[in-house]
């Protein structure tokens, strides 16, 4: 291709600089690529990697500087299982070049200032984890070390600050010990003994309520569910009685100890915790989740590491991090996962089973969605056909043999993983094992767990599917035939109430009336709550919607589109007949009626009626506590129409919350009319802000500038919502109350212990309100504790709310 | 990455960039191998794991009427739609492996088989 060649100076040089300028960021590129590769699989020994690196990196690091200052402070706390890696790395470095090393301390100090401010947790444990390990490469002095430890322990001694925030310095510090603790053993043992006995007395005092709602299990046998921070304690402090030598972590700095140990060490500036604030967050407890111990595992094969042994932790951190960084592709999960360095020395198999339902079963929730483990471990099924599947087996069976004690919230996350396993399995098992469970009253937890699977493989299959499957002997906890029941086609359906005007309206309905014809057919009926005085007009005519939504949904029952449509049409003859709640509850009750036998059909309607604004959130809550649906009170579909409706309701007051904070934020950044400053801060920080939350699930908002008036507007529908939603929890933890004091008061009369398996299932409802939602119920923590979980209050319903309490407290 | 796959509607109406542009920001999958008898129920539940679903059109041979192997789910978020590709897509439902893709977005007519017996293909 000929060009007319210029011949101008500027174009030459400008190509010069173009060249040398896209030369550069080929450099640091392949230099960002050699840091963060360092230490993976290669063919030389990464003893020679390292010193080969360090070369490397000191040559161009005065051209470099900044970006291998970057790149090294961010690797470890990205890829943390390569931490002692990248402190041999920088360890080699100061050796080579002290004012590297003093500005790299720096950047590290100044990337946990950050962290702490900016709330980002782990990260700010996993960069006091790597600067202790620095000072094993003395790149830091121990004693500046200590007095970081020193300023940690003054956060958790502080008084009148959340325990969540002063457990979080306590376990920054227990965390990093594993690594540096040999090292201050032999050099500052007694100050190490300080700080191991500020610990011990921290955790002596420390408060866990929190524990009972947050275990899986309600009881320690056969394995104690420890809070995450007594673990860890216990785990350091066997540490300790070992001499602090540890054994599992690799440690390339050894082989450069006469290097290292002539590098002069820097210390750390004083670095004060930020204050804590009422709007800071902090991470939430946790119990460490164990389901096996060393017993469960094949004899001849390697020893599962002890609860309490310092490896067993380290084993466990790393295995989720993996879970953190391939949480999206489940079979780059998968793989890694079974590429685990160590994993010829442990029972892999079980600790990844393990961590992965330890993830699953987390409390309040997952950290990811729980289908992601569920196909995670069918991955790793194919992957490992000889052995996963043998030992994930064995862990289902421990998990049911165990069932009694489990909480509802996991109880139901059991059932749902269970039976999507299944489905990708031809629903194969071995049921004869299980038999046991049919001589158990229905609302024992293993005979409803069988019941709940069966329902839910159901709803994946088909009716003669899941008879199919199990022996005959399971008919009794079988799900009936998933089919509407319409009550004017049984025998003597005919007679019923409605039943004519039943006739007239599916006679009418095929003619696709007009809401209009629909709803003057409707309102013939007689109102069987109208007395013949006529004084009181009724709230609703129950007949009108018996015969109205019986008759609609019957003619959609082929499937939910049909029915919705059917409510998308009708849609103003319901909000008509269905103005207030009393209507609301009749029209369910109906709903319920004709959809009994299919749970899932009756969960998909009530959502939908929701969704249209059918009914409204209170009178679900209401229809679910009422005294006709007591019968279903233990089955499972009943809580999952509950929480849909929860969610529905928080859902909508967070997006009110949401477009109420941009639409200010625009309000703000507007320019008046009087100046129109180009530099205004205001103007720059709302046209930031509206750039980060605009978000493409949002419906892109118009161009158009929010009034004052319409902000105003936005807020009494916000504080309209707020109110339905502080409402809707009182309702329902009220209910809650009301019928667990009923239930005790009962058996108290009747001389029988209060605490049946009903009693135990209402509790774990209870306590799952508080866990599936305790963001939004937190809001309205102070009002519950006034209003309703008093004093005076059964003990054991107390102590739901009160656990909850702890949680942040 | 919830990525395409390198198929593309022959009769998509519009240019190829736009094309593009919708499946980008489409909140629709089309699901395809589902058995001829996979019922809406069965795809809701399964789906329904990965989020809030707003409509499920059910694929339909184009003279019988009847279900005829794949259908469209249309989740509100596309957040959950691309879950639905990490965590469903090759796994199994009624038994079959089923497929997941982005779709450019639901049309009145594209519930039909294209094929020449009125099925897919």
């Amino acid at each position: 291709m000929s060009r007319r060649k210029r011949d101008d100076g500027y174009e030459h040089g400008y190509r010069k600089r173009r060249r040398v300028v896209s030369e550069q960021a080929e450099i640091e590129d392949r230099l960002e690529s050699l840091i963060i590769r360092v230490g993976d699989k290669t063919s030389s020994s990464l003893e020679s990697n390292l010193e080969g690196l360090a070369s490397v990196l000191e040559a161009d690091m005065n051209t470099y500087k900044s970006k291998i200052l970057r790149i090294l402070s961010e690797c470890p706390i990205q890829m943390p299982e390569k931490c002692t890696i990248y402190s041999t790395l920088v360890g080699l470095l100061n050796a080579k070049n002290y004012n590297f090393g003093g500005e790299f301390v720096e950047q590290m100090v100044r990337n946990l200032k950050e962290a702490l401010r900016e709330g980002q947790w782990e990260s700010a444990r996993l960069i006091v984890r790597f600067i202790s390990d620095m000072v094993n490469c003395h790149i830091v002095s121990a004693s500046s070390l200590l007095q970081l430890y020193d300023s940690f322990i003054d956060a958790a001694m502080e008084q009148g600050v959340p325990q969540v925030r002063r457990d979080w310095y306590m376990y920054a510090l227990l965390t990093a010990l594993p690594w540096v603790g040999r090292e201050l053993f032999e050099k500052k043992e007694n100050d190490l003994e300080r700080i191991m006995a500020a610990m011990e007395g921290y955790l002596r005092r420390r408060n866990t309520a929190h524990v009972a709602a947050l275990r899986v299990w309600n009881c320690d046998t056969p394995h104690p569910q420890e809070e995450y921070l007594e673990c860890i304690w216990a785990q350091v402090r066997k540490l300790r009685t070992d001499e602090w030598q540890e054994r599992h972590i690799y440690r390339p700095y050894l082989a450069f100890d006469s290097i290292l140990s002539e590098a002069l060490q820097h210390n750390l500036p004083v670095i004060l915790p930020p204050p804590h604030t009422a709007s800071t967050q902090y991470p939430l407890p946790w119990v460490v989740f164990r389901m096996f111990d060393y017993t469960d595992c094949p004899e001849a094969g390697p020893l599962l590491p002890g609860t309490h042994s310092v490896e067993r932790y380290l084993i466990e951190e790393h295995l989720h991090q993996i879970v953190t960084r391939h949480h999206n592709e489940r079979k780059e999960l998968a793989t890694q996962l079974l590429a685990f360095p160590q994993r010829n020395k442990i029972p892999l198999e079980y600790m990844i089973v393990e961590v992965l339902f330890s993830e699953l079963f987390n409390m309040p929730s997952p950290r990811y969605l729980e289908i992601s483990y569920g196909c995670t471990l069918i991955e790793l099924c194919k992957l490992q056909p000889s052995t996963m599947p043998q030992v994930l087996a064995q862990a289902t069976e421990l998990l049911y043999e165990r069932i009694d004690t489990m909480n509802a919230t996991c109880f139901d996350r059991f059932v749902s993983w269970f039976s999507y396993h299944l489905s990708n399995f031809q629903f194969r098992w071995s049921w004869d094992d299980w038999q046991n469970c049919l001589s158990l009253e229905k609302d024992h937890p293993k005979a409803k767990f069988v019941s709940e699977v069966f329902g839910k493989c159901l709803r994946l299959s088909y009716y003669k599917r899941v008879n199919e499957m199990v022996p005959e002997c399971y008919s009794p906890l079988l799900p009936p035939k998933p089919e509407p029941y319409f009550k004017y086609q049984t025998e003597g359906g005919n007679g019923l109430p409605g039943a004519t005007q039943v006739q007239a309206l599916t006679e009418l309905l095929r003619k696709k009336p007009t809401p209009e014809e629909v709803l003057e057919l409707i309102q013939q009926l007689p109102n069987p709550l109208k007395d013949d005085d006529g004084d009181m007009e009724p709230s609703h005519n129950p007949l009108a919607i018996e015969v109205f939504v019986q008759t609609l949904l019957h003619l959609g029952s082929k499937s939910f589109t049909h029915t919705f449509a059917g409510l998308a049409k009708y849609h103003s003859v319901f909000k008509t007949i269905c103005e207030n709640e009393e209507a609301q509850i009749c029209m369910l009750r109906q709903v319920y009626e004709l959809w009994q036998n299919h749970p899932q059909f009756l969960g998909v309607v009530v959502d939908k009626m929701l969704k249209t604004q059918i009914v409204e959130c209170c009178a679900v809550a209401n229809w679910i506590f009422s005294r006709d649906m007591a019968p279903e009170f233990t089955r499972s579909y009943i809580w999952e129409i509950l929480h849909l409706t929860i969610r529905k309701m928080n859902k909508h007051v967070v997006r009110l919350e949401k477009e109420v904070a941009d639409a200010r934020a625009k309000l703000r950044a507007a320019p008046s009319d009087s100046e129109s400053s180009d530099d205004d801060p205001n103007r720059e920080a709302g046209e930031k802000r509206r750039r980060t939350v605009s978000n493409k699930d949002t419906p892109k908002d118009g161009e158009e500038q929010p009034t004052e008036e319409m902000v105003e507007r936005m807020e009494e529908r916000l504080e309209a919502a707020q109110s339905d939603q502080k409402n809707l929890f009182l309702i329902v933890f009220q209910r809650f109350i009301m019928i667990l004091s009923e239930h005790v008061v009962r058996c108290d009369t009747d001389g029988k212990d209060f605490n049946t398996f009903w009693y135990q299932w209402t509790v774990g409802r209870l306590q799952q309100v508080f866990m599936a939602h305790h963001e939004q119920v937190e809001k309205y923590s102070q009002t519950l504790e006034t209003l309703l979980f008093t004093h005076d209050l059964d003990s054991n319903i107390l102590d739901t709310f009160r656990q909850f309490q702890a949680l942040r407290s | 990455m919830a990525v395409a796959s390198t198929y593309r509607d022959q009769h998509f109406k519009g240019s190829r960039v736009e094309q593009e542009r919708l499946l980008g920001q489409s909140c629709t999958l089309y699901v395809g191998n589902l058995s001829f008898y996979t019922t809406e129920e069965q795809i809701h539940e399964l789906f329904g794991k990965c989020g809030d679903i707003k409509r499920i059109i059910m694929g339909l041979d184009k003279f019988t009427r009847t279900p005829c192997g794949f259908c469209f789910v249309e989740f509100y978020l596309r957040n959950d739609a691309e879950n639905a590709i990490r965590f469903v897509n090759g796994t199994r439902l009624d038994d079959r492996i089923v497929r997941t893709d982005w779709d450019a977005g639901f049309i009145e007519g594209r519930q039909y088989g294209r094929g020449k017996t009125g099925g897919q293909g």
